[in-house]
């Protein structure tokens, strides 16, 4: 078996929002770095963007319907400025978020970009997964890491706000809000409004302002809407009860604030407007984009640090998101995995999650959960091909893996005779060893792909690619498709 | 000791007890225990006899009194098992510290100088044969006779083992008879199921006491196998003394080197976990037959 001790892979990001649509590639070093008499240990080493698109305004047909011929134009010129075909693409996402995380928009994209995002290049939206992503290309789950502090980071954008807590490098709380920059919008650089989304409508509604289309409207008449918006955003780093404006406008849950936040990173388009030095002083200076960003990242900025939150710089405003996307969709197994190369890759495996608590102790027991939390997937759902997941055996012992590979090929008999191949992902370290179990039950050959030390959550989609480092490791995607929930 | 019998030092004692019971310094109870100690007019002998059991607090809690960031540190502590984040009573250990390091010591002396058991090495089936040296003290000083079977394992091994097999697998106790009764139990049975999957053909694994690695060797020429894999106890660390290798070579001869030996090591509940271990050697076990090397030369035929 050839074995290099690392490989590069170049990873395309793509993130269409409400308001721009960016893109970047990057190349990821992944890399053996256990020494000659450990068991191999690969990593991702290095993350290098090498290739940063134009920002673009997102091509629309109408108000919700993204052009998505127009996208995959984009990909295609950004492609040719960076030298690149779609084969020389090995993975990547493309992330479909704010107000455009739409269905009916999620599929037109899939379909336009299937032949131009290289073979293994996912779609994946999600408003948690978003803030995660930005997180991570802005800096703050590096700086949480590097610094051992409580950072949030708000993805300041132009129909969201989307919040990710680290702790030591990890995302540990999530939450959306529908404040953004772009939910009004003016005529460029003057002061006539043109467009009120319904956040907007109803942000306006509770400041008791009135605001219609075709209007004029001037900074201090403005000045309450942007300031209430912006007291919003601050308001969910505060508490996680909420009532007026603040409860109306939550996407998703709030945030639970387990962790005590101090230090606050602000990306998205809006970021630069927070951290730059002077106030936008006119209507023309508010709506230099059409939209009221410059004016809303300077209230957040006075909201936040009226609140005692400190606000510190990210390596990325406006391509956080997209870099994060880019660089860090994927994630490695393990490295020493069970697997048949050829079932590989396999794209939208649903993830079931049967065990809630301990494992049961007999093979039989273990068969009646496992069948019957694939009998309850397949009532619900398609017959597609799905993972079981799970945190580990009950304990590492031979004996205990011997018992769960036993009971995971009983429960899944019926399953299995429909020749599919037996996906098992596990968070402990015992891939291999249970995927030789189960072949060595088995009866007769079966394709079993049993890959470790990876976290998945009941009804995760996760795509797993081919092979990389002579089999060492598979990557995979974790997504949420927006059309399946 | 001499002890507190003049009035004046009584009062000193006492007013001295009282100042750092209110500064809170001192229990209570402390303060009740000096200050009986003071009044007595004999001194105290300590009950070494105690059965009292000393609980350690868990390894992973911080110990440090007032630290300026306690998230860095727990964070510290996680990625290495190094003593660190104790912190200290002036410039000393803490006496928890202390009483750890010497305990885990104590582990470390036990997993050398203890015999993996005879009731284990029924319980695992294994035929348990000798080297040269005669003695515990005589393996721990001469390491050349751990190198060698005695002339009557040579003889049992040859009357006994099946010969002209593709894998022979031995369980050494080596510097670490913790390490085997720790991993074995978990790591041959997946070793022997990935093997058997295979289609290999392995003879019946058996133990060596007080062998080193190279007896490996001496077992090869007796037993005409293409691999030999020694499960060895590592030297025990104050981290673990759990920890063992497994070193495998390819048709081993008078000329063979340490780099034509492949070694993973590391393999304890902290480090591989022992039954994942036994599927990866069954991988490696492979290479090894497919390349007819192992080693070096096994690493420049990747």
């Amino acid at each position: 078996m050839p074995e290099s001790t690392t490989q590069r892979i170049t990873s395309v990001g793509i993130d269409i929002g409400t308001t721009t649509t960016q893109l970047v590639i990057s190349q990821l070093t992944i890399e053996n770095t256990a020494s000659g008499a450990l068991v191999p240990r690969v990593e991702i080493t290095d993350k290098e963007v090498i290739h940063r698109s134009q920002i673009y305004f997102t091509p629309l047909i109408d108000r919700d319907l993204i052009n998505a011929v127009a996208v995959s134009k984009i990909v295609e010129t950004e492609y040719q400025a960076a030298g690149l075909t779609p084969e020389m693409i090995d993975t990547g996402a493309v992330i479909i978020t704010g107000e455009t995380a739409k269905k009916e928009n999620a599929k037109a994209i899939i379909d336009a970009l299937a032949g131009f995002a290289g073979d293994f290049v996912v779609a994946t939206a999600g408003a948690n997964l978003e803030a995660i992503f930005a997180g991570k290309g802005s800096g703050a789950s590096l700086y949480s890491a590097q610094r051992h502090q409580v950072v949030v980071n708000i993805d300041v954008g132009g129909g969201t706000s989307n919040y990710a807590i680290f702790h030591e490098g990890k995302a540990v709380d999530s939450s959306c809000i529908n404040v953004g920059g772009h939910l009004i919008e003016f005529e460029r650089q003057g002061d006539r409004v043109t467009y009120i989304s319904e956040p907007a409508k109803i942000a306006l509604q509770s400041t008791g302002q009135r605001l219609r289309v075709g209007e004029r409207v001037t900074l201090s008449q403005f000045r309450p809407i942007v300031k209430a918006m912006a007291a919003c955003v601050v308001g969910v780093l505060k508490s996680s009860i909420h009532s007026g404006l603040t409860k109306e406008l939550l996407m998703t849950p709030p945030l639970q604030l387990d962790h005590q936040i101090r230090k606050v990173m602000i990306s998205g388009g809006v970021a630069d407007y927070v951290y730059a030095s002077n106030e936008p002083t006119t209507m023309a200076e508010v709506t230099v984009f059409g939209d009221f960003g410059p004016l809303l990242g300077w209230e957040l900025k006075v909201s936040l640090e009226a609140a005692g939150f400190v606000l510190e710089k990210p390596n990325e405003t406006v391509r956080a998101t997209v870099i994060g996307t880019g660089t860090q969709s994927v994630n490695l197994s393990g490295s020493t995995i069970h697997l048949q190369e050829t079932t590989l890759p396999l794209r939208n495996v649903m993830v079931i999650s049967p065990f809630t608590s301990v494992i049961p102790d007999t093979p039989q027991r273990i068969a009646e959960v496992v069948k019957n939390e694939v009998l309850r997937f397949q009532v619900d759902h398609t017959e597609g091909v799905v993972a079981i997941a799970m945190k580990g055996p009950r304990t590492m012992s031979f004996a205990d893996i011997n018992i769960l590979a036993q009971g995971i090929l009983l429960g899944l008999e019926d399953y299995l005779c429909k020749d599919k191949p037996l996906i098992l992902v596990i968070e402990a370290d015992c891939g291999k060893v249970l995927g030789q179990c189960i072949n060595a039950s088995a009866n007769r050959p079966l394709e079993v792909v049993c890959i470790d030390q990876l976290e998945v959550e009941n009804c995760d989609y996760i795509d797993i690619g081919k092979p990389l480092m002579g089999g060492r490791v598979v990557p995979v995607v974790l997504k949420t498709l927006v059309f399946n929930r | 000791m001499a002890v507190a019998n003049n009035e004046l030092e009584k009062v000193i004692i006492q007013s001295v007890m009282e100042e750092l019971a209110r500064k809170g310094l001192l229990s209570q109870k402390g303060k009740d225990h000096v200050m009986a100690a003071a009044m007595m007019d004999t001194p105290i002998i300590p009950n070494t006899e105690s059965e009292e059991m000393v609980t350690f607090p868990p390894l992973e809690e911080m110990q440090i009194s007032n630290p300026f960031n306690a998230d860095a540190v727990k964070t510290m502590m996680g990625s290495t098992p190094a003593r660190i984040g104790i912190g200290r009573a002036g410039a000393r250990p803490k006496t928890m510290s202390l009483l750890r390091f010497l305990a885990d010591h104590a582990v470390a002396q036990d997993a050398v100088f203890l015999d993996v058991s005879e009731e284990f090495l029924q319980r695992m089936n294994l035929m348990s044969v000798q080297s040269a040296a005669t003695s515990k003290d005589e393996f721990l000083q001469r390491p050349d006779l751990g190198r060698r079977l005695s002339a009557e394992a040579a003889k049992t091994i040859a009357d006994k083992c099946e010969k002209n097999v593709q894998v022979q697998i031995l369980i050494v106790d080596g510097l670490s008879s913790t390490a085997i009764e720790a991993n074995i139990p978990d790591l041959l049975p997946a070793l022997m199921q990935g093997l058997k999957s295979a289609g290999i053909k392995v003879g019946a694994p058996f133990f060596v006491k007080y062998g080193r690695v190279w007896v490996q060797d001496h077992v090869a020429s007796i037993i005409n196998t293409d691999v030999i894999i020694s499960l060895i106890g590592e030297r025990p660390g104050l981290g673990t003394a759990e920890s063992l290798s497994a070193y495998m070579i390819y048709r081993p001869d008078e000329n063979t080197v340490e780099a034509d030996r492949t070694v993973i090591s590391n393999i304890h509940k902290g480090g591989i976990p022992s039954a994942e271990a036994g599927a990866h050697l069954t991988d490696v076990i492979k290479q090894i037959l497919a390349a007819k090397a192992s080693g070096v030369k096994l690493n420049q035929q990747k």
